[in-house]
């Protein structure tokens, strides 16, 4: 075999594997957005209280993960997500408050959120009863509306530990701050939305176990 | 942590979950084409030396532009100087005259004396 064929064999053994690599890691990165999607739009959703802002944000958070962080090794992608989420979710904030203030200037009010939801008034598509697609979707209206009145950095935090299922350690990592913030930030949203839900907790009464751990 | 915290915890997340898969289809489907389009996205990521192209375009044209808007060396003082030089080295006394320029001031200065008497 010449020098030239062998560095020619050699060069497209090496394209094969990159072109392989990038593949495997595509797909990877497919599987994860796929498992973490539905959880980041609604925990976004939470945050912003309105479904097409958090899709966008999540689609953002996407983007921005498979640009920046698609090279790094798959443990480290769902805090760097989240991490990206919820500075998404803080500039939304801001440029809200900015929105509101020009909006206030012009003596424009709110959007009407009266307006007939046919998505909302469909069928349960998990074919629960009536009365317990009522129960269920109440209590998470009043757990919505508690954890969206929780301090941001104890919101993100019961959200990330609690939606999410992150460790501390994810959990500091997405939030930017270290394990022990996290620690305090969690325990004051959990104490916070018990005094707010009552002794029975989001699901209502039948709770009634308070032993230490 | 007490125990009715964790139980607390738990109920939250089972009714985040039972919210999550109660997703209509419409919005699950968004979720699915943002998915592809970050996908694409990071596929059609140019190359690392190409990121630059951008930069490089600009600094050029601001180059080009500062070139351009910047007043350069006066070229209208320049270009008699140096037909007056080619004059003085092509006439034909102009050897003569460079060597007796100190006869040629004495006599413009003569002159002038002679105007303002």
């Amino acid at each position: 075999m010449s020098v030239e064929s062998a560095s020619f064999a050699v060069s497209w053994v090496s394209e094969q594997s990159t072109g392989t690599r990038a593949l495997q890691q595509e797909q990877q990165l497919n599987r994860f957005l796929a498992e973490v999607e539905r959880r980041a739009l609604r925990i976004a959703e939470i945050g912003v209280r309105d479904r097409d802002d958090a899709l966008d944000l999540v689609q953002d958070a996407m983007i921005k993960l498979c640009r920046n962080y698609g090279e790094r090794p798959s443990e480290e992608w769902t805090p760097l997500f989240y991490r990206i989420l919820q500075n998404g979710v803080r500039d939304w904030h801001r440029r809200q408050a900015v929105r509101n203030r020009v909006m206030v200037w012009f003596g424009r009010g709110t959007k009407d959120d009266d307006e007939y939801d046919a998505v909302a008034a469909a069928p349960d598509p998990i074919g629960r009863s009536p009365d317990e697609e009522l129960a269920n979707s109440e209590a998470m209206d009043s757990l919505e509306l508690a954890v969206r009145e929780l301090p941001v950095r104890q919101r993100e935090a019961f959200m990330l530990r609690t939606f999410e299922s992150l460790d501390v350690a994810g959990t500091a990592v997405a939030m930017g701050c270290s394990e022990g913030s996290v620690k305090t930030h969690y325990s004051r949203a959990i104490h916070t939305l018990r005094d707010k839900l009552g002794e029975h907790g989001p699901a209502g009464p039948g709770n009634e176990n308070d032993d230490k751990v | 942590m007490t125990k009715s915290d964790e139980k607390f915890a738990q109920q939250a997340k089972e009714l985040f979950d039972a919210s999550v898969e109660e997703l209509d289809a419409a919005t699950l489907s968004t979720l699915n084409q943002s998915r592809h389009r970050a996908l694409a996205a990071a596929e059609s990521q140019p190359s690392a030396w190409l990121r630059w192209v951008p930069a490089t375009g600009v600094a050029a044209a601001t180059l080009v532009a500062v070139m351009v808007i910047l007043p350069g060396p006066s070229e209208v003082e320049v270009m008699p100087t140096a037909v007056t030089d080619m004059e003085i080295l092509l006439g034909e006394d102009s050897i003569e005259m460079l060597e007796d320029l100190e006869f040629y001031s004495w006599i413009d200065m003569a002159d002038e004396g002679n105007d303002v008497t």
